[in-house]
């Protein structure tokens, strides 16, 4: 079962930095994410690992063999490190039938020709695609070119697959059916996986472990939900979750009392000692705003996005925009004035690093 | 959308209008009795640019003397004489100095050139080269590299059947340039033929044994081929074998390329000129002669000052342009070769010189027949 | 009563469409390129066909016994079927042979030689790229004679050809090139492969620069080894270029004509064009039936490839994120192989053009020497007394020459933009009604020119002029020049215009842009450097062409190239090389000076 360990690894193109100092470790069966925006160096980061891309510095190790090491000069080529890569646009031969797309790694493997075609076959019937055996490429939709990808990628039974935004080139509804085979594939073929993309709901909702990144350099390297609560900085917090956390400049004093945007509250940290005097940004994730009679606080509905199972509501409080998420289906007439209160847990970053000092509740 | 139309079809049959043909023939005809003087006034009474095309680049600056001379504007160009044909064929064009005399008969023939024989040089023009009127003869000699031990100073063309001498000819493949050809041809004909079988008796000592050939000729054109290697061009050959490591070398080429200043001339030696100095013949011959002829294009729109030009060229001051150097002679006896060089009487004699009739009946066959020895 | 009216509903539907239909300008494009194309190029392949069944002045007449315009199956019988001392053999099957030889082992040159430099500096880190990729489409914007002059002149010995005479070679480095290196099928297919090069290296290299490295990726994460991706995987993926290049070489090398006439005629080696030019001498209608052999092959060779482009196997180029790929690391191959490549740009770019100059300052052949030397033949005067050749003045100082070089380039400019200025109107056209009959019509009809050898396409652009008194000189010359390059200009147009989302030009559509308004200010300037490009290669081929023209001039120093014919068939040859390097210098100025200032460049305009 392997785990990929990578130590103080860099990449640079001449002068631009593409991923600096990276250490990760990536646990044996894990989902690993590796998220952030385009230009973050995330798929550097995977192109590294897999070999198509040699690394300036550091060192990677698969399932406890070596395969690069600047130092030492060691760096296996691609083919050497046993691993399967599921590209973006797919990178399907457009020559080739389905069949001959996935039975080409196999005859790599100089496997007899009745064991190709049983695993072929065997692929085929998993995702679905047995209908289309004979076609080009050209001949099928994204949809099934995707599953084409996939079915050659797994075909040698790689311990280790990486995957490049794969879904990123197909519609809504499509993307959300392929996630939930890709969790069902992660399980039923045991190996670990290693997926790229800078869609932070996929991140979410996939991944075991995410690996968030930005302009080369790790950001946080958590499982998903812990990150969704205590984001380990601004970028982080503002990255993570949809629609974004609220975040509002403030000033905290070393006795807990707090002000921002016109609220003085104080503070109770959970986790974290409590801040010295420091200027500040709170961050409040919009569902913990809730809005109910009972409110301390008042603010104006500025807009209101129902969805039928959730409504976004933005508020204006002295001047200060705060987004609320209520659950079901309410609405509220703009420019009503409403009561809300805060629930569950606040995180304090220190306005000068961005970094999270605390996270705790707010006593208004 | 009619207007445009109807405008269009209208411009292309205007456009496509052929101008109709002046009487060319009839104008010959009168002009053959004028004098100079007539000729000058009613080649100055014509419009129109004047159009002159010829197979020797000195054409150029002929016309370009007579048209200041007289004042008429002029153009013309050197070019190929297959090219000069498909010129007639497509525009209007006055005068030509054409070779092959084989392929002009037929242009006669078909009314689409026409002869002119100039009333003031008449008399000093054979017989023989006035129809069709030769205005000057070009002679391709054998010319050998004088240098290392093994110089071909032929006195016997069947010298040059020997299989010493492969890769030694140099020629110009005969399907390239029809005079070529047309040399050839003449060799099958009865009287190169016998002197042909004469020469090989003087070579050999024996009769010739013509074996499945029909003449000696073809007998002859059957193992001078396979010797020879084809050159470019006449120039080309010229300066090839006048090089230092050409020694050995022989080849049958355009005498005036001696003239040529990238032509290392101390270095060769026509056959013809050694003959006549030490006073022996070239059998049966030292190589072949045809004319250039003068001739008027029937679609022409100023035949009088296509006549006056050819009477300019058949005239002293006319010939000028070619007497300068070597290889070049008047059709008209009264101008003299240039000094150094034979004169056409000695080159008639030594020289297969074309027959356009001949060449015209029997040509096809032996063309045909020479087919396979370029291979 | 009934009856009438719907008749009449139905003629004013009728009418509609036919309005609708014409209110595109796509259509009324393609209709008018249609109907030029179809008498530009059907009719003088008509007229020429006819001319196989006619009887010409001469000796045609003798042989068949028949009057000038007579119908005959003579043409026919002489070059397919008479075996009396060989005829058909000599004249068409042992050339159709050699030519064959020639033309696919030049192809397979051209594909090798060009694809591996393609190769090597798309997807390595070859050493000197930019050089190799700058002087690599010189070879082709040199006139094709170049190459086969200098070869002759560099290796020619007195152990073979004429046997008379050293090139450089034997003299200066005392190497005796074997007959077979210098002369005859190799050295012809080596300078034809050699001079279409650059087509490979073009569309090669442009499918393997658009190619997604990822399809590679893919293949390398499976286990595959190099050679094996190569093969299973790159060269399928490049097939269709390579196909193209075939075609685009094969249909040139097989009416090249200079190239085996230079190379060929000293030890009696002929294909089919040389063939074609001597029989054009006597027997024009056997000529023409060569032509149409050759246009039959290049016909054959583009329906394969069409057929094999456009099968299910759909090449799609989509770029993925190959931006990042790093290239293949030659190691320590990189630079003796760097080297090696320099050595031989150098030797068929560079090296020829030296000797050009070298050889326009001697005075007598083969005498290196500078008391030898003379800068007379460039800018001397009164040359007639002191060389007794060639002209009175060097070419430099002789207003022929200059007026020559204007003609020249005004030709090169006309045809230019008729042909460039067709190309992407054809392929808007095209490309607006993709797929439709019209369309296809229009496109194959535009590439049909470049099937038909040049020298016939003259030959029978002058006889169809015969018939239009004003259709002469300059106006003929740029006409014929306009169609015969067509197919480049129409190439990159298409290509450029399928490139073109229509949604751009929809854009400007709905705000009521007009049309011509649409193509100046919206297509043009987004594909700007594409549709120059398609300027470009008509004007640099219509500078150096020969064949086309030598018919149609007025005169012989109308223009640079015949200028340059006369005078090497006159052998001054000092005049000739200073005219050929004249015209080469010009060329390559021309095409660096549009390049520098419209980013236009050769490579696009083959459609790379």
């Amino acid at each position: 079962m392997p785990e990929i360990i990578l130590k103080n690894v860099a990449k640079r193109f001449g002068k631009f930095v593409a991923v600096e100092n990276l250490n990760l470790n990536i646990e044996s069966n894990a989902f690993i994410t590796l998220l952030g925006p385009s230009g973050c160096g995330k798929t550097t980061t995977l192109r590294m690992i897999a070999g198509l891309e040699t690394p300036t510095e550091g060192r990677i190790t698969i399932d406890g063999k070596v395969v690069f090491d600047a130092d030492e000069g060691i760096n296996l080529p691609p083919n050497k490190r046993d691993v399967g890569f599921l590209f973006q646009n797919y990178a399907l031969w457009p020559h080739m039938t389905v069949y001959q797309n996935i039975a080409f790694g196999l005859e790599n493997l100089k496997w007899d020709k009745n064991r190709i075609r049983t695993r072929v076959n065997e692929l085929l019937k998993m995702l679905k695609i047995e209908q289309f055996e004979k076609r080009y490429p050209s001949e099928l939709s994204g949809g099934q070119q995707q599953r084409v990808a996939i079915a050659r990628t797994l075909a040698p039974g790689p311990k280790v697959l990486f995957m490049d935004e794969p879904l990123s080139n197909l519609d809504a509804k499509l993307r959300m059916e392929m996630r939930t085979e890709l969790k069902r594939l992660h399980r039923d073929t045991d190996s670990t996986f290693v997926y790229v993309t800078h869609d932070q709901l996929e991140a979410m909702t996939l991944s075991t472990r995410v690996c968030i990144m930005e302009t080369g350099v790790l950001q946080q390297y958590a499982p998903p939900l812990e990150m969704y609560n205590n984001p380990a900085n601004l970028f982080v917090a503002d990255f993570m979750g949809n629609p974004t956390m609220n975040f509002i400049d403030g000033h905290i004093k070393a006795d807990g009392s707090i002000e921002f945007g016109g609220i003085k509250a104080k503070f109770a940290p959970t986790s974290g000692s409590q801040p010295g005097d420091m200027d500040v940004v709170v961050g409040i994730r919009p569902e913990y705003i809730h809005i109910d009679e009972e409110g301390a606080m008042q603010g104006t509905v500025y807009s209101t996005l129902p969805s039928g199972m959730e409504t976004t509501v933005k508020l204006d409080v002295n001047g200060t925009t705060l987004t609320a998420v209520v659950f079901g289906d309410v609405d509220y007439d703009v420019d009503s004035q409403v009561s809300f209160s805060f629930h569950k847990a606040a995180v304090i970053f220190e306005k000068a690093t961005g970094k999270n000092v605390a996270k705790g509740k707010l006593i208004v | 959308m009619k207007k445009f139309l109807s405008l269009m079809l209208a411009l292309i049959m205007v456009l496509c209008a052929v101008p109709a043909l002046a009487d060319v023939a009839a104008d010959i005809e009168a002009g053959q009795a004028m004098t100079h003087e007539e000729l000058v006034e009613k080649a100055l009474a014509e419009s129109g640019t004047f159009v002159a095309y010829g197979t020797t680049s000195r054409i150029k600056k002929a016309a370009a003397a007579f048209s200041e001379k007289y004042g008429i504007p002029q153009n013309s160009n050197n070019m190929k004489d297959i090219d000069i044909y498909d010129k007639i064929a497509n525009e209007n064009v006055d005068m030509v100095m054409i070779q092959d005399g084989a392929q002009l008969l037929g242009a006669i023939e078909h009314g689409i050139l026409a002869n002119f024989v100039p009333a003031s040089v008449k008399d000093s023009i054979s017989e023989h080269d006035q129809y069709p009127l030769a205005h000057q003869f070009t002679n391709k000699v054998f010319i050998y590299n004088v240098l290392g031990d093994d110089v071909p100073a032929i006195r016997n063309v069947w010298e040059l059947t020997d299989p010493a001498m492969k890769d030694r000819i140099i020629f110009k493949k005969p399907t390239d340039e029809q005079v070529n050809m047309n040399f050839l041809v003449m060799l099958t004909s009865p009287e190169w033929s016998a002197r042909l079988e004469e020469a090989y008796k003087e070579w050999k000592g024996e009769n010739i044994d013509l074996g499945s050939y029909k003449t000696a000729g073809h007998k002859w054109i059957a193992e001078f081929l396979p010797n020879c290697v084809f050159g470019k061009s006449d120039t080309n050959i010229a300066e090839e074998i006048s090089q230092e490591t050409a020694e050995g070398k022989i080849g049958l080429f355009v005498l005036s390329k001696l003239r040529s200043s990238s032509v290392y001339a101390e270095n060769l030696m026509p056959a013809q000129y050694a003959a006549s100095a030490e006073g022996y013949e070239i059998k049966p011959f030292a190589g072949f002669m045809y004319p250039i002829y003068n001739m008027i294009s029937t679609n022409a729109n100023r035949p009088y000052t296509a006549m006056l030009f050819i009477e300019y060229l058949m005239s002293e001051e006319g010939f000028s342009f070619w007497s300068d150097s070597i290889g070049a002679y008047s059709g008209n006896s009264a101008i003299p070769e240039k000094e150094g060089d034979l004169p056409l009487s000695v080159w008639k004699d030594t020289l297969v010189v074309e027959d356009p009739e001949y060449i015209l009946e029997y040509g096809l066959d032996v063309e045909d027949f020479v087919g396979p020895y370029l291979q | 009563m009934e009856q009438t009216q719907t008749g009449k509903i139905h003629l004013s539907r009728l009418k509609g469409r036919a309005r609708a239909w014409f209110s595109k300008p796509a259509n009324i494009i393609l209709l008018f390129f249609l109907v030029t194309l179809t008498v530009l190029t059907l009719y003088p392949l008509l007229s020429m066909l006819t001319e196989t069944f006619t009887v010409h002045l001469g000796r045609e007449e003798r042989a068949t016994k028949l009057s000038i315009g007579a119908f005959t199956t003579y043409h026919f019988q002489r070059v397919f079927a008479t075996s009396a001392n060989d005829y058909s053999w000599i004249q068409f099957y042992k050339p159709l042979l050699n030519t064959l030889a020639v033309s696919v082992t030049s192809s397979v040159f051209a594909i090798l030689f060009g694809g591996v430099v393609a190769f090597l500096v798309t997807r390595t880190n070859l050493k000197y790229k930019k050089f190799v990729s700058a002087v690599f489409t010189f070879p082709y914007i040199m006139p094709s004679w170049t190459l086969a002059l200098f070869w002759e002149t560099f290796f020619k010995n007195v152990n073979i050809g004429l046997k008379t005479s050293n090139g450089i070679m034997a003299s200066v480095f005392g190497v005796f090139m074997p007959e077979w290196f210098v002369y005859g099928f190799f050295p012809i297919s080596l300078v034809l492969g050699l001079h279409y090069a650059p087509f490979a290296y073009i569309l090669i290299g442009g499918i393997l620069r658009n190619m997604d490295a990822n399809l590679e990726e893919a293949a390398t994460i499976l286990k595959t080894n190099r050679s094996r991706i190569i093969w299973k995987i790159t060269l399928p993926i490049v097939k269709p270029a390579m196909l193209s290049t075939f075609l685009l070489v094969f249909a040139s090398s097989m009416s090249a004509y200079s190239v085996p006439v230079f190379l060929g005629s000293p030890v009696r080696y002929y294909v089919l064009s040389t063939s074609m030019k001597s029989l054009m001498n006597s027997y024009k209608g056997q000529a023409y039936i060569i032509v149409a052999v050759m246009i039959l092959f290049g016909v054959a060779i583009l329906m394969l490839s069409q057929k094999v482009t456009n099968s299910r196997k759909q090449f799609t180029t989509v770029t993925g994120k190959s931006g990042q790929i790093s290239k293949i690391n030659l190691g320590k191959a990189n630079v003796p192989i760097a080297i090696i490549l320099v050595i031989v740009l150098l030797l068929v770019a560079i090296v020829p053009l030296v000797t050009f100059a070298l050889e326009s300052v001697i005075i007598k052949a083969g005498d290196y020497s500078l008391s030898n030397m003379t800068l007379d033949f460039w800018i001397g005067t009164g040359l007639e007394k002191r060389l007794d050749q060639g002209d009175s003045t060097g070419i430099l100082l002789n207003p022929v020459v200059w007026r020559a070089l204007g003609t020249s380039l005004a030709l090169a400019i006309t045809c230019a933009v008729i042909a460039g200025t067709s190309g992407i109107l054809v392929g808007y056209g095209v490309a607006k009604r993709r797929g439709s009959r019209l369309s296809n019509w229009v496109n194959s009809l535009s590439f049909f020119p470049y099937l038909m050898p040049s020298l016939a396409f003259g030959a029978i652009y002058l006889a169809m002029a015969s018939k239009i008194s004003w259709l002469h000189g300059f106006l003929l010359m740029a006409l014929a020049g306009s169609v015969k390059y067509l197919p480049f200009a129409s190439r990159s147009g298409v290509n450029a215009m399928l490139q073109l989302s229509g949604e751009i030009e929809e854009a400007a559509l709905i705000t009521g842009v007009p049309w011509w308004k649409r193509m100046l200010r919206v297509i043009f300037p987004i594909q700007k450097s594409s549709f120059l490009s398609g300027y470009l290669l008509p004007m640099v081929s219509c500078m150096r062409e020969l064949s086309l023209f030598v018919l149609l001039v007025p005169t012989s120093d109308t223009i640079l190239t015949t200028m340059l014919m006369q005078y090497s068939e006159k052998g001054w040859a000092q005049f000739g090389n200073a005219i050929n390097l004249l015209i080469i210098i010009v060329v390559l100025l021309v095409n660096f000076t549009v390049n520098k200032l419209t980013g236009a460049s050769i490579d696009k305009g083959v459609g790379g």
